[in-house]
């Protein structure tokens, strides 16, 4: 593929090196944990919107910092994030936003707070919790909003905001949004031209880069692939715990499937309707929280019809086969495992489950699972087509 | 020396007793009339469900009455082999188990019926897949309250949660606390056809006070006594049942009967234990299977159970003064409820004063086991332990199925852990 995937894949890879150069360059950088966080607010106080990755090859090396304080009991990559802070790498953030997205999440907010109140790190930065909640009902609805103005008088207090601000924001990742649905529809369309991991490693590299150039160089790939070799293969969608890493889809492409989307942040989930602001820094807030609210998933949205809407969505649309994700270290997404099964056994949607971390390689009766449910997908295809 | 199994206080079978007419009235309200119960999780406020008439079957008092049949490993193989993987939560998922999986008329007294309502608390992110999940097979309504976090985190909680609660707890927090309970109530109202009323609940809420006040006596006795008066054990029997039925006038008078005996006791100079040399904290949710662990090193050791979160919690979890707005003192009850217990910085300053207090040789922390979510902000409490002297030893447990406890190998390495480093500090 192209200069403009390489890049891509380059930030996709080197997570943090965009934000250290913006630094360097005296541009302010605010980070998140993860998508529930307005970019457009950080963006719209004149900073340098970056997820904390963390960096893929940092994720199977040890965290002795973090182990001492954290009981194993949490997610590699909270894990990862907290060694990341613990050892100074993020010193130069002028914020970092925790969202209440998950309870480990709200969580490490508490432990980096109890950090900086114990004086145990001193190259901490300030953390500030974004307490988006996610029961879909009008008393948390409203109180997400006032906690997305707290958010945006903190933000203020590194530089103003105005609704011209945001406007510009939101135009910038507007764009970026618009390129991310060009790709998906690549993915998804009758014949696919990009592969899922490909596809997957593009979406991700939106939390590290600056969206303009994002959108341009997403643009350009979806320009290239449109003349690029069809994919044929069983098109399956991924479900589970969110993959901040390629390798289930490339063990899955190893036996032949074509990953046509995943629900989940890092994939398809990255972004899904454009913000569409009103008049007025007002209306303009809600507009954005209404979004995050409303289109970012967590596994904290209530009621499950809400949580599982998209899913049920997607695999109506031309879906040969799912492919649950639950590695061990999964203690959430097992409750929606059999709900959603039943679901796929009802509407005649072969489905497999994966119980092992693909990060650190399957083993061979893993593989082996995979060939298996991938080899009866192409028969039922072809009987079907005979 | 008194026997490790004896129950030495009068209020203890008092206690117990009380307990068993109120289990045999909930069995023939829920189990034979069918009369309209509710579900809940027992950091529900409670109170509402008490004042609007609607009797509660609390998840983990089902769980318990399931584990003490014998069946939680029949029904955990169950909801396993329905596609419920084994790295899930189990301390919470016992009783839907009992309804969804296997056989449910397996289930003591042939099973929980239909609920009118099911409700929890959103605390970590199982919970509402439970009760969701739960409330479906029943085809019932599930009440969730949300959990707002907490950015406001003075560390010595304590001292504010009493007078200070409205500052303490965020005012954005009770604002929706208090929101969401407008939801509940109505749908309690709805199911007992009882109204609300803010006079009924102010008084109920007095009566906690009073409770509470008692219990914090009882705490300053077991603190200042030159051994402690009364176990941990019995401590725990006497507190959760009156804190089960919290502020009526059941609650308050044993709360009493529980403090003039406590203080009898010390008046005398009896000690639960005269051989006590060591005094140890118990961190953590109780071993309900297993309750004859807190004495068994009494007699080898001369160690004793003396404080576990069970009594200390009530006065300083539950006070609360200046009810001119009762339900938003009763949502600064519930809105950091678990947080205080499981979360720094609360729960390690908590507890060092505690152990402070309690003169403390030496504390064994329980981390769950199979309940991953809950076993958070132990290590901080093991280091602020450590950090103030006194001895703390981690141990992982399961806490609802017994085949998974290891009684004696617990036994040996706590006794170790007392020999080897409560003793020598
Ligand atoms: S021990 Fe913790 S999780 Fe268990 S009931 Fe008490 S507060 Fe809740
Ligand atoms: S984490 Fe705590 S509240 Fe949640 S399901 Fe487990 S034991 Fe229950």
């Amino acid at each position: 593929m192209s200069g403009a995937f390489e890049k891509l894949l380059w930030h996709y890879q080197h997570r943090s090196a965009e934000a250290l150069a913006q630094h360097k360059a005296g541009m302010p950088v605010v980070a998140f944990t993860s998508s529930m966080v307005p970019w457009e607010l950080i963006r719209a106080a004149g900073c340098f919107p970056v997820l904390i990755g963390p960096d893929l090859d940092v994720l199977d090396k040890p965290t002795p910092l973090a182990d001492s304080l954290m009981e194993p009991v949490f997610d590699s990559r909270i894990r990862a994030i907290f060694n990341d802070v613990l050892s100074g790498a993020w010193s130069f953030l002028r914020l970092l936003i925790v969202p209440r997205t998950s309870e480990p999440e709200n969580k490490l907010y508490l432990y980096l707070r109890e950090v900086t109140r114990q004086k145990l790190c001193d190259k901490q930065p300030p953390v500030h919790l974004y307490d988006l909640l996610h029961t879909r009902s009008s008393i948390s609805r409203k109180y997400g909003i006032d906690r997305t103005k707290d958010l945006m008088q903190r933000l203020e207090g590194i530089a103003p905001i105005s609704s011209k601000s945001l406007a510009s924001a939101i135009t910038e990742s507007n764009a970026a949004r618009a390129a991310l649905r060009r790709l998906q529809k690549l993915r998804q369309g009758e014949v696919p031209r990009i592969t899922g991991s490909n596809a997957h490693m593009i979406t991700g590299a939106l939390y590290f880069m600056n969206r303009a150039e994002y959108a341009k160089l997403v643009g350009e790939v979806c320009r290239e692939c449109k003349s690029a070799k069809p994919l044929r293969g069983p098109r399956l969608l991924i479900k589970g715990m969110p993959l901040h890493h390629p390798r289930l889809h490339q063990a899955l492409e190893a036996h032949g499937a074509v990953i046509v989307a995943e629900d989940d942040w890092w994939g398809s989930r990255a972004v899904e309707a454009n913000v569409v602001p009103g008049r007025g820094v007002a209306s303009i807030i809600s507009a954005i929280f209404e979004n995050y609210y409303l289109h970012t998933p967590s596994p904290r949205v209530l009621p499950a019809a809400a949580a599982d809407r998209w899913f049920q969505d997607s695999v109506r649309r031309r879906i040969d086969g799912v492919v649950f994700y639950l590695p061990p270290e999964d203690d959430v997404y097992g409750w929606d495992y059999p709900r959603q099964r039943d679901f796929l056994q009802t509407s005649e949607i072969p489905s497999l489950l994966i119980r092992e971390d693909a990060f650190c390689g399957l083993s061979a009766g893993a593989n082996a699972q995979i060939r298996d449910f991938i080899q009866k997908i192409r028969r039922s295809r072809h009987a079907a087509r005979v | 020396m008194p026997r490790a199994s004896e129950k030495q206080l009068e209020s203890t079978r008092a206690s117990s007793e009380h307990q068993k007419t109120w289990f045999a009235e909930l069995r023939r309200n829920v189990f034979d009339e069918k009369k309209p119960y509710a579900i809940a999780q027992a950091d529900m406020p409670l109170e509402l469900f008490h004042l609007l008439g609607v009797p509660v079957v609390s998840n983990q008092w089902w769980a318990a009455v399931v584990s003490a049949k014998q069946l939680s490993g029949y029904f955990f193989d169950a909801l396993h082999a329905a596609g419920y993987h084994e790295g899930l939560c189990r301390y919470c998922s016992l009783s839907l188990a009992s309804s969804i999986s296997g056989d449910p008329a397996k289930a003591p007294w042939g099973g929980l019926p239909k609920p009118a309502l099911l409700a929890a608390r959103l605390t970590c992110d199982c919970i509402q897949r439970v009760f969701e999940t739960w409330a479906a097979s029943f085809g019932a309504e599930f009440i969730a309250l949300d959990s707002p976090g907490a950015t406001h985190l003075p560390p010595r909680w304590w001292e504010l949660s009493r007078d200070r609660w409205r500052e303490l707890y965020e005012p954005h927090r009770l604002d929706f606390m208090v929101a969401q309970f407008g939801v509940l109530i109505h749908a309690l109202e709805r199911i007992s056809r009882i109204k609300f009323s803010p006079a009924r609940l102010r008084s109920l809420m007095e009566g906690v006070n009073r409770q509470e006040e008692y219990f914090d006596e009882v705490r300053d006795l077991i603190c200042s006594a030159p051994q402690t008066p009364v176990r941990m054990n019995e401590q725990v029997i006497n507190v959760m049942n009156a804190q089960w039925h919290r502020g009526t006038d059941w609650a308050v008078s044993h709360a009493r009967t529980f403090r003039d005996e406590v203080r009898h006791r010390v008046e005398q100079g009896i000690a639960a234990y005269p051989g006590e040399k060591l005094r140890l904290m118990w961190v953590g949710a109780g071993l309900w299977h297993d309750t004859d662990f807190y004495t068994a090193f009494e007699e080898s050791l001369g160690a004793v159970f003396v404080w576990s979160m069970y009594l200390a919690f009530g006065p300083d979890g539950y006070i609360r003064y200046g009810l001119d707005d009762p339900l938003r003192a009763l949502a600064s009850r519930i809105v950091s409820m678990n947080e205080q217990l499981h979360n720094p910085p609360w729960a390690n300053e908590w507890i060092v004063d505690q152990a402070k207090r309690h003169r403390i040789d030496g504390a064994v922390i329980l981390v769950p086991e199979n309940s991953r979510p809950s076993a958070t902000g132990t290590f901080f409490i093991k280091h602020a332990l450590e950090n103030a002297g006194i001895p703390a030893l981690e141990i992982w447990a399961d806490m609802v199925d017994a085949r998974r406890w290891d009684g004696a190998s617990m036994r040996q390495r706590v006794a170790k852990f007392i020999e080897t480093r409560v003793r020598r500090a």
